[in-house]
């Protein structure tokens, strides 16, 4: 790893620390291994939004060429979000690919996720299901979200919607939960056609 | 800033503050942290920035870190922090009075573009163009005309700050030169006739 991303790393993670949002314990960073090349971020779910309450993991690398070159970054923790793959946690965001400037840095990128969780771009999706459910069925969406968000970053549950029992109702039949919620997210908590999918 | 006890104790915490960790010798001091919130930090490696060049935008950086961005998105290059327009032609170099103890930092690799330096101008104004037009036309017309016709047509080039294409101001000059080529000509047939 060149010497310039090494600093920079080194520099980045004080300043993470150091930030007002890292004080507040809305970001985070932490190596991973000691070679700076791959670390670990979290962030917090914004506030009136689905993710409230949420604590996000994160999966960063860092390449050879940083900074000229922006880290790859993808959720490890799941998340239902237009712009991040329910599956592999890819983010769709532009400052990870052709926007991405040279002067960012970990606390930018890390704040820029977090703004992307308050204000989705389902036209630009990456996870066209859960795009096309933001844009037909927002409620739906807002729920399986909250669902999500509660299930996998650790908010407290909330109201039950009668989510749990469709899952059980498919965990029974022999699927794996988490296959089960995928599938039942999708089809929007329609249990016939969840069942179908899975089944048929 | 002496003269003035008021200000002196705010901005001393800061400056002497950060100063106070650096020895007076900076020679064994080249590695260690630059004082925290340093304003001559390059955007770039987020050092103190060396070999610095400033944006027109503003912006400070080395110019090797600059150089290697540059070439990293040559379709597509913008300032690494505000991503305004930026190219090779348009950064300035900053030559603090330390530099000279150095060896001189266009000859290392990659060079830094040269500062540019263009004379004052002596009357600012934008109508001036105009009114230095006439004045050379008679001027011209009155000593030599064929000198002026040569000088006409060189019009363009002999300015220091020729104005850019497209401007409002080029399309004056170039319409003003026009019409001085036209009154030189008839001139010359006039004198021809006469
Ligand atoms: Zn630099
Ligand atoms: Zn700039």
């Amino acid at each position: 790893m060149s010497n310039i991303a090494v600093q920079r790393i080194k520099r980045e993670f004080k300043e993470v620390a150091k930030s007002e949002e890292g004080a507040k314990c809305e970001i985070r960073v932490e190596l991973v291994n000691d070679s700076f090349t791959e670390l670990r971020g979290e962030i917090a779910g914004p506030p009136d939004t689905p993710y409230e309450g949420g604590k996000y993991h994160l999966e960063i690398k860092v390449p050879e060429t940083y900074p000229f070159n922006p880290p790859k970054v993808r959720f490890i923790t799941k998340i239902w979000h237009p712009n991040i793959s329910s599956v592999t946690g890819a983010i769709c965001l532009d400052i990870l690919k052709d926007q991405w400037a040279a002067a960012m840095t970990l606390r930018t990128v890390l704040l820029s996720i977090q703004a992307l969780l308050s204000s989705a771009e389902p036209d630009d999706p990456q996870d066209a299901v859960v795009a096309r459910q933001y844009k037909e069925n927002y409620d739906v969406f807002l729920k399986t979200a909250r669902f999500w968000c509660s299930c996998y970053a650790g908010a407290p549950k909330q109201a039950s919607n009668g989510f749990e029992e469709k899952i059980k109702w498919l965990t029974d039949m022999g699927a794996n939960e988490q296959v089960a919620i995928r599938t039942l997210s999708s089809s929007s908590w329609n249990i016939e056609k969840a069942t179908e999918e899975l089944f048929s | 800033m002496a003269d003035n006890p008021e200000a002196m104790p705010e901005c001393d915490s800061e400056s002497s503050g950060a100063r106070s960790r650096k020895p007076a010798s900076n020679t064994a001091t080249e590695q260690s942290d630059p004082p925290e919130g340093s304003m001559f930090e390059c955007n770039i490696c987020l050092d103190t920035a060396r070999d610095a060049v400033v944006s027109y935008c503003g912006h400070l950086f080395c110019w090797p870190c600059l150089h290697q961005w540059l070439e990293t998105r040559p379709n597509r290059q913008m300032c690494p922090v505000c991503k305004a327009g930026i190219s090779k032609d348009k950064v300035i170099p900053l030559y603090g009075r330390g530099d000279t103890k150095h060896e001189d930092p266009r000859e290392r690799l990659p060079p830094r573009p040269p500062g540019q330096r263009s004379e004052p101008e002596n009357s600012a104004g934008f109508s001036s163009f105009g009114l230095d037009g006439g004045f050379q036309m008679s001027f011209g017309i009155g000593a030599f005309p064929f000198g002026f016709f040569a000088s006409s047509l060189n019009f363009g080039d002999m300015r220091p700050a020729s104005p850019q294409p497209g401007t409002p101001q080029s399309e004056q000059e170039q319409f003003l030169s026009k019409v001085f080529l036209w009154v030189a000509i008839l001139f010359i047939l006039w004198l021809f006739l006469a």
